[in-house]
């Protein structure tokens, strides 16, 4: 045993697990060694006196006890075993049903905005841009477009229109 | 360090209980504690000084060890490392009592109203009445050393004195080194000799 403070070779010494070397190097390292010895023999009174004192006690009720026992590690264990299943039924469960969901978001999503997003130009810009303004009818007619992609909005502004032609109107 | 085993209790080897109790066999869990439960709560007891409380530690401790018997792989003996789920147990707990009462539980005179130090330690056969009373005050006045000890120097003395367990199984149970234990049981050693001396010269 390889001891390295004062205490644990005192504590060692008293015990008696010094042999040999150890001991002769501990014993003539005592200042006093007859004061050792008395201490030596409060300890092992002291021991004594916890033995006999704490040691042997009687133990009342100690069936109860082992019936209490039973009962609440019967307890614990069927709360386990329905702990264990709800765990093992519903964690995969989550997590299957959760990465499905985020899928099928996802593809909905993809698709929705597909459909919704505007083209290079809406469908009035485009009926609006084919028509040939007719100069002799409008002569000072303009079409302004305002387009705000982020916002998806677009503003067709007329001005100096006469009269629609028949065929001019949004579908 | 020896087991309380009738022949009986001989015949069913302590190994094979633990691993019926491995294969979720309470039966056998049963029988450990029965081995087991009279030194376990007298640990407790002599560490927290309360019958009550003792008691539900011991169950506690129990229950931990049924809980984690599976993660038990025989490196020490089965008595051993119960002791450390029982240390833990109990050490935690007079940890947070502590902390609790911010330093009430080393109040001597509230000990000795809570504590009924007769009732654990009557023998059978009736003392005369001053005999009753002198082993009342003695116990009275151990329990009352005992308490001015911190949580880890109670366990260590106690399974060194009561128990007679060896270094290195203290060592195990309470999760530390050879080293640590022994300058544990110097000090508390030390610190008891003050305390209990005119008690052990004159007995």
């Amino acid at each position: 045993m390889f001891m390295k403070t004062f205490e644990e070779k005192w504590t060692a010494w008293l015990d008696d697990q010094l042999t040999g070397k150890e001991l002769d190097d501990f014993e003539a390292s005592l200042p006093d060694k007859e004061a050792a010895e008395t201490e030596k023999r409060d300890a092992t009174k002291l021991g004594a006196l916890l033995k006999q004192e704490l040691g042997a006690q009687p133990f009342s009720n100690e069936e109860f006890f082992s019936h209490q026992l039973r009962e609440r590690i019967a307890r614990e264990n069927a709360q386990d075993r329905h702990g264990g299943k709800s765990t093992w039924w519903t964690v995969p469960r989550l997590v299957w049903t959760g990465a499905v969901s985020l899928a099928l978001f996802m593809i909905c999503a993809v698709a929705v905005m597909r459909d919704k997003t505007p083209g290079e130009r809406s469908e009035y810009l485009t009926q609006i841009l084919n028509m040939r303004v007719d100069p002799v009818v409008s002569p000072n007619a303009t079409v302004s477009v305002f387009e705000t992609k982020g916002d998806r909005v677009t503003v067709i502004w007329t001005e100096g229109l006469q009269s629609l032609p028949s065929d001019y109107a949004a579908k | 360090m020896q087991t309380e085993t009738t022949l009986a209790q001989a015949d069913v080897s302590e190994l094979d209980l633990v691993k019926r109790c491995q294969a979720g066999e309470t039966e056998a869990f049963d029988e450990l504690v029965t081995r087991y439960r009279t030194r376990i709560f007298a640990m407790i007891y002599n560490m927290v000084h309360n019958e009550q409380d003792a008691w539900d530690l011991a169950q506690d401790s129990f229950v931990k060890a049924w809980k984690s018997i599976k993660r038990f792989r025989g490196r020490s003996s089965f008595y051993t490392w119960i002791y450390r789920i029982v240390m833990n147990v109990t050490i935690d707990w007079l940890r947070k009592k502590q902390v609790k009462g911010a330093g009430v539980e080393f109040d001597d005179a509230i000990q000795l109203r809570e504590v009924n130090p007769a009732s654990k330690t009557l023998p059978k056969a009736d003392p005369l009445p001053y005999e009753r009373m002198e082993r009342t005050e003695v116990r009275a006045r151990i329990d009352n050393a005992i308490t001015q000890l911190s949580p880890e120097h109670r366990a260590v003395i106690l399974m060194k004195e009561t128990e007679g367990m060896q270094y290195h199984e203290i060592a195990e149970a309470l999760g530390c080194s050879i080293g640590t234990v022994m300058s544990r049981l110097f000090y508390a050693r030390k610190k008891l000799q003050n305390l209990l001396k005119d008690v052990y010269e004159n007995i």
